[in-house]
């Protein structure tokens, strides 16, 4: 009976996790990077190509990541910076950016084919049972683990390191910022890293219930992305995994409760909803649930 | 004498602008080492097309820029405010969602690793304006406007720059806000600090300044002693700030 819930917020905290991606570099650069969906799905095909010939996992996810996070500073040296130095109100980007996603995703059918290959597991063997409501599989667990440590230490970092405050001041007024010595290229290409990173993370924990197929990225970019706006994330990254949590919740609820093809359409039913309510998300400073957010001096 | 000292500041030639039009032409400015100069002129007349110039913020900007002896024209802002020039610009625009002392440390990014520098400055900001160490702690956005410009002031004076550029300091400040600001920037030039002043409050830069030019239309008009603007008093204002 919770077993939606449980599997919920498994697969929530996936979808937050490349919410969170996006809301990283829009809290950066302010775009949306559309590409952001392939930057997982790079993570995943990587992963499975290396073991697949017999390399590790654990090789196989590093090498995976590391990919991902090369496409990822040059989807923002490609696709974003040339046209923000254009015009950095305009929304070239948005072309830019899919341009970007159906290169990759088309190169990578190329090379991998349309169909999907195996992906290892990391954490299967393993499950968790919750008295006689639920069962999480280990790699669930470590799906949410990871999600809530990524969520923790992007926090941390933001606020209490100088790397953060130097990211918050380029967020605020790039202007200024590269008015006081910050050299605002370098925060980009940075954010735009950890932010492939955290969606191959994603991508990794995912993989073994998808399997390995360039057209990943479609599907769960968009979950990302209604995460993120469900949240607030284009406010306070952070928020994009709360956003997804409250999906994943949903979806699968959809599933349990209306019919099997339900979470198809009763995401984008929720984020309509939501958009109605809050514009710009649950926990925005201006949204309902604003007051959750952990009290601080200093945001 | 076979060696000249160079200019704090040192404008030649220099025309800016936004899109296809130059709204600066052909500036010529220079402000000593240890010198304050004001820069007077009415709303639109490209004051602060010329310091954003001076820092890098323009792209579209030809003519020669010297700062301390080095050209900065060619140069992107984060450099040349690596202690070379640095601002307090119109409007303050502090970091709102950071406390008062991130500010003033993401002012001094660059000496960040010579801590005893570092530290001597932070102390040099507090012993000037001693309210805002009361108020490390707290946001900057939930400062007065006198308090936001002294960080504002503070800020820009984390990077120990060559030449210190301030965008109408005293612009929307109650008359002991204005004071304040005045003393500070009089004591920044006891202690040898270069200064460019954007004014168009006239009593602030005769106060301040050490020497005065007058803006209009994206030209220099004049130039002054504080003596000889006070002498000409509202036929000054008259002639050029309307
Ligand atoms: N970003 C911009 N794009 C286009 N034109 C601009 C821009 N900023 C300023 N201008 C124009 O350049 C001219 C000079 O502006 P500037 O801001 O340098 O004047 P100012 O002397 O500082 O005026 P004020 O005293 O009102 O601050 C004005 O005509 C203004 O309209
Ligand atoms: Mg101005």
């Amino acid at each position: 009976m919770l077993q939606f819930l449980a599997s919920g917020i498994a697969i929530g905290c996936v979808y937050g996790m490349i919410g969170m991606a996006l809301a990283i570099t829009f809290y950066v650069t302010r775009i949306i990077n559309f590409a952001q969906g392939q930057l997982m799905m790079v993570t995943v095909m990587v992963t499975a190509e290396l073991v697949g010939q017999g390399y590790s996992p654990w090789v196989g996810v590093a090498a995976g990541l590391a990919a991902s996070a090369v496409v990822g500073v040059l989807s923002y040296l490609i696709a974003v910076r040339p046209i923000l130095a254009f015009n950095r109100f305009g929304f070239g980007w948005l072309v830019s950016t899919l341009g970007f996603a159906a290169i990759v995703e088309n190169a990578a059918a190329y090379f991998w084919g349309p169909t999907s290959i195996p992906f290892p597991t990391i954490l299967n063997s393993t499950s968790v049972h919750f008295g006689d409501a639920a069962v999480l599989t280990g790699q669930q667990i470590l799906a949410i683990v990871v999600a809530l440590l990524a969520g923790v230490a992007f926090e941390l970092v933001r606020r209490h390191t100088l790397f953060g405050k130097i990211g918050m001041a380029t967020a605020a007024d790039p202007e200024m910022a590269s008015a006081f010595g910050i050299n605002t290229k370098t925060v980009a290409m940075v954010a735009f890293a950890a932010s492939a990173l955290l969606a191959g993370l994603a991508g990794v924990m995912i993989g073994p219930s998808t399997f390995a197929n360039p057209y990943l990225g479609d599907t769960f970019g968009t979950y990302g992305f209604i995460a993120m706006m469900i949240g607030g994330g284009t406010e306070r990254p952070i928020t994009a995994l709360y956003g997804g949590i409250l999906l994943g919740i949903s979806a699968e609820g959809a599933n349990a409760f209306v019919n099997s093809r339900a979470s198809d359409w009763f995401p984008f039913l929720v984020l309509a909803l939501i958009l109605v309510v809050s514009p710009r998300g649950l926990f925005s400073s201006t949204g309902p649930l604003a007051r959750l957010r952990p009290v601080r001096a200093g945001r | 004498m076979s060696t000249t000292v160079p200019h704090a500041l040192d404008i030649s030639g220099l025309s800016a602008g936004y899109g296809r039009f130059d709204v600066i032409r052909d500036i010529a400015l220079k402000v000593g080492t240890g010198e304050a100069v004001g820069l007077l002129g009415p709303n639109g007349a490209g004051k602060t097309t010329v310091l954003r110039s001076i820092m890098g913020l323009i792209r579209q900007r030809r003519g020669s820029i010297q700062v301390a002896g080095t050209d900065v024209v060619a140069m992107p802002p984060f450099r040349i405010a690596r202690g070379l020039a640095a601002l307090a610009p119109e409007g303050r625009r502090l970091f709102v969602d950071q406390t008062v002392e991130d500010n003033l440390i993401l002012g001094g990014l660059h000496l960040r690793h010579d801590t005893a520098r570092h530290e001597a400055l932070l102390a040099s900001v507090y012993e000037l304006f001693p309210v805002l160490k009361g108020y490390r702690k707290r946001l900057s956005s939930y400062l007065s406007g006198g308090e936001q410009q002294m960080v504002a002031i503070g800020r820009m004076l984390m990077s120990d720059p060559e030449i210190m550029l301030l965008d109408e300091p005293s612009v929307a400040l109650s008359p002991v806000a204005v004071d304040i600001v005045v003393k500070a920037l009089i004591e920044l030039r006891r202690r040898g600090a270069s200064l460019l002043l954007v004014e168009q409050r006239i009593d602030v830069a005769i106060r301040v300044c050490d020497r005065l030019y007058v803006m209009t239309h994206g030209e220099i008009v004049d130039e002054m002693t504080p003596e000889a603007a006070r002498g000409a008093g509202m036929s000054l204002i008259d002639k050029y700030l309307g």
